[in-house]
């Protein structure tokens, strides 16, 4: 080969690995939409924006299960057909990453067909991606963002299914400090604004309750090196380590503790409350941890069976994750308030800016009883349903905690 | 603050460097013979974990090697330690190839290219096969097995070093010493010395070059697959972008030994391990970046050529 060949090689082996990037960054999958058929429907487009390849998969795929599922449902219902309009779902990767987001935001807003979005899983992707919804009046109902400061941005597109973290926090330092009998508590987080926002909420509910910090430390949300941070932490033998974060790094946490012989329990958030939090911290050392979530637990709610007898149809084989049900109610709100505008409006003004505006009235208004309980939203646009439940992994897998 | 925790500080800090020195062994090693940064270096550490990992899994399956094989293996010490030392092997063996094949197609067609291009292809590749395993693997962390039981060996007061700990630093050092003695005494060894300090003339004198940066591709990348299996049984898990930190880390702690030279890069890594862990210890976990990247730049104001880089005339 000459050399100007290999050049050439090389340039094709470059440009083949920047293209894979490219389309693995922006992968997009549309779906839940029917073949047109002989009527005329409007299409109606609902994003969802989670972390689909990089940061808390695993809850984010759930997002995307719990939203298609909603929307392929509401494609079956005859009020839906008789309105004119047919929904599709648009999944945007946001990697969890606020950069990212950004751009998820703005390839949503640049559909003129999309009306809404059910997204996004971290607070700190949530937040600057809200600002690029509300230029567009482009609704947005968050299943799984928590940290407060989300929805008190004054900007009037903005809702929460899911309780914050003043709420959220607090209600795990009580239960450290009064049901569990914690004196004491190390707290850490990881830096994102969800898990900084969650630890410093516990740590000043905790000392409130009349506990004791004895540490306050900070970490990455990509580390997986905590060994210095557990030894100070052993020295200190506090009751129990409270984590802010993602299951990712706080097993991670979890099972460094374990190996030092720290026999404290992890606790944390609704961050840490999925399956794979175990199996990557191992059993023995997840035994025993513990995590709020927001809501009751499915099985114990009115509409639990339905949907849960519903998502193993649609996904045979998978587990419901944290965010399943939120994302699913999430995607009912959008999708009622889509449904009354088209009453009063017609399909065909859904998808204009009257339209959009009239969506954002309507969630604003919204009074139903989902599957995590009744949804409505106070004047900031967080739920009124403030609902925490104590976790606790027994046998390799999280259960509701009975005292 | 008492003894027993700045102990158990150097403990941690010793483990971790001893990663860190694993992997900017690799670093140093080609950037001796090549006068290049090989950023693709992370992901040989990263494929290393993923390698371990799949070989662990299919000598502990019964479906694959049968019942008895597996009974061998987790059952008895000798099997634990064949089990590991097959692991290990095909950890940088398998590594070591990729590295070699990463040299054949993404940097000699750019040997004779300006420094800039094999630098821009190697994070062409490291980005590549990050992607390659996100899509075809699994974007999620992957539990890694403890198949190997790790026990308390030394406990003095609240010190407590266990033994994969020991088992990282015996090994790291075992390799060093192996590379070292490698690269002064052996022919081979000579020829690579000969072409890190000027290529076109040991080409002359009749050394294959191309055999000699191959070879550097082979050990450099079987070094950090080695690191890899270690980290997934150090810290349970692997995932596809886990070579980033470690790889940045590694890079600077060869820079701090003197990049180019083999017991700086293992004395960069310790260093570099020991002040990160004090740091997160006794200042905050959060600091532990910041003071990783300070040390990098007052080594690089007071000792440019690192804190080995006297010898910068032989630079394996």
């Amino acid at each position: 080969m000459t050399s100007k060949r290999r050049r050439f090689v090389a340039l094709v082996a470059v440009v083949a690995a920047l293209a894979l990037v490219v389309t693995g960054c922006a992968s997009k999958t549309d779906t839940g939409g029917t073949d047109g058929g002989a009527t005329e429907a409007t299409v109606v487009k609902i994003g969802i924006g989670a972390p689909l390849t990089q940061g808390a998969v695993a809850l984010g795929k759930g997002m995307e299960r719990g939203a298609n599922l909603a929307v392929s449902q509401a494609n079956e219902d005859a009020a839906v057909k008789d309105l004119g309009i047919t929904f599709e779902t648009v999944s945007g990767d946001d990697q969890g990453d606020p950069k990212t987001g950004v751009t998820v935001a703005n390839q949503f807003v640049s559909d003129s067909k999309l009306v809404g979005v059910m997204g996004h899983l971290n607070s700190g992707v949530s937040i600057p991606a809200s600002k690029v919804y509300n230029q567009s009046s482009v609704v947005m109902v968050s299943p799984a963002s928590t940290n407060p400061s989300l929805t008190q941005n004054g900007l009037d597109n903005v809702f929460r299914v899911c309780t914050i973290d003043s709420v959220q926090g607090p209600s795990g330092a009580d239960s450290a400090f009064k049901d569990l009998g914690f004196t004491s508590a190390f707290v850490v987080d990881d830096s994102t604004p969800y898990g900084t926002g969650l630890a410093d909420e516990f740590a000043k509910q905790f000392a409130a309750d009349g506990g004791k910090v004895v540490g306050r430390e900070k970490t990455g949300d990509k580390d997986s090196d905590f060994n210095a941070l557990v030894t100070k932490i052993k020295s200190l033998n506090p009751a129990v380590v409270y984590y802010g974060g993602i299951y990712n790094s706080g097993a991670l946490l979890s099972k460094q503790l374990s190996d030092a012989g720290v026999t404290a329990p992890l606790m944390g958030g609704d961050g840490l409350y999925d399956g794979e939090y175990v199996k990557l911290a191992g059993d023995a050392a997840a035994e025993g941890d513990f995590c709020t979530s927001v809501g009751y637990p499915i099985d114990q709610l009115p509409k639990g069976a339905d949907f849960k007898a519903a998502f193993e149809a649609a996904y045979p084989g998978e587990a419901i994750a944290a965010y399943d049900a939120y994302s699913y109610d999430a995607a009912n709100v959008i999708i009622e308030a889509v449904k009354k505008v088209a009453a009063d409006l017609g399909a065909a003004k859904v998808t204009t800016l009257e339209g959009k505006k009239a969506i954002i009235a309507a969630v604003a208004a919204t009074n139903m009883e989902g599957v995590t309980g009744a949804v409505a939203f106070d004047a900031n646009g967080d739920t009124t349903n403030k609902v925490i439940t104590l976790y606790t992994v027994k046998a390799g897998a999280w259960t509701a905690y009975v005292k | 603050m008492s003894g027993d925790v700045i102990v158990q500080q150097l403990v941690n800090g010793i483990t971790l460097g001893g990663l860190y020195a694993l992997i900017a062994l690799g670093y140093t090693l080609v950037y001796g013979i090549m006068l290049m940064i090989n950023f693709a270096h992370s992901e040989m550490f990263m494929a290393g974990g993923y390698v371990g990992l799949f070989v662990l899994k299919a000598l502990t399956n019964e479906a694959w090697v049968g019942a008895g094989a597996v009974g061998f293996f987790t059952g008895s010490t000798i099997g634990l330690i064949v089990l590991f030392v097959i692991v290990f092997l095909a950890a940088a063996i398998l590594v070591g190839i990729l590295g070699v094949v990463i040299e054949r197609f993404a940097y000699r067609p750019l040997r004779h290219a300006p420094r800039l291009a094999p630098l821009i292809s190697a994070i062409g590749v490291s980005i590549f096969l990050q992607n390659a395993v996100l899509l075809w693997v699994d974007s999620k962390a992957l539990p890694f097995p403890a198949v190997m039981p790790v026990v308390t060996v030394v406990k003095v007061g609240g010190v407590t070093v266990n033994s994969l700990q020991i088992l990282i630093l015996v090994t790291t050092l075992l390799l060093l010493a192996f590379l070292d003695t490698f690269v002064s005494k052996t022919r081979i060894g000579k020829a690579m010395r000969a072409t890190s300090q000027d290529r076109e003339a040991a080409g002359l004198m009749g050394i294959d070059i191309n055999q000699v940066i191959g070879l550097a591709f082979f050990i450099g990348p079987a070094l950090g697959g080695i690191a890899g299996v270690f980290h997934g049984m150090y810290y349970g898990s692997v995932k596809f972008d886990m070579g980033f930190l470690p790889g940045m880390k590694s890079f600077t702690a060869a820079v701090i030994g003197g990049i180019g030279n083999l017991r700086g890069a293992m004395l960069g890594g310790f260093v570099l391990g020991i002040l990160e862990s004090l740091a997160a210890g006794f200042l905050s976990a959060g600091y532990k970046d910041v003071v990783a990247f300070a040390i990098l730049i007052l080594v690089l104001i007071f000792r440019p050529g690192g804190l080995l880089g006297e010898s910068v005339v032989e630079k394996v």
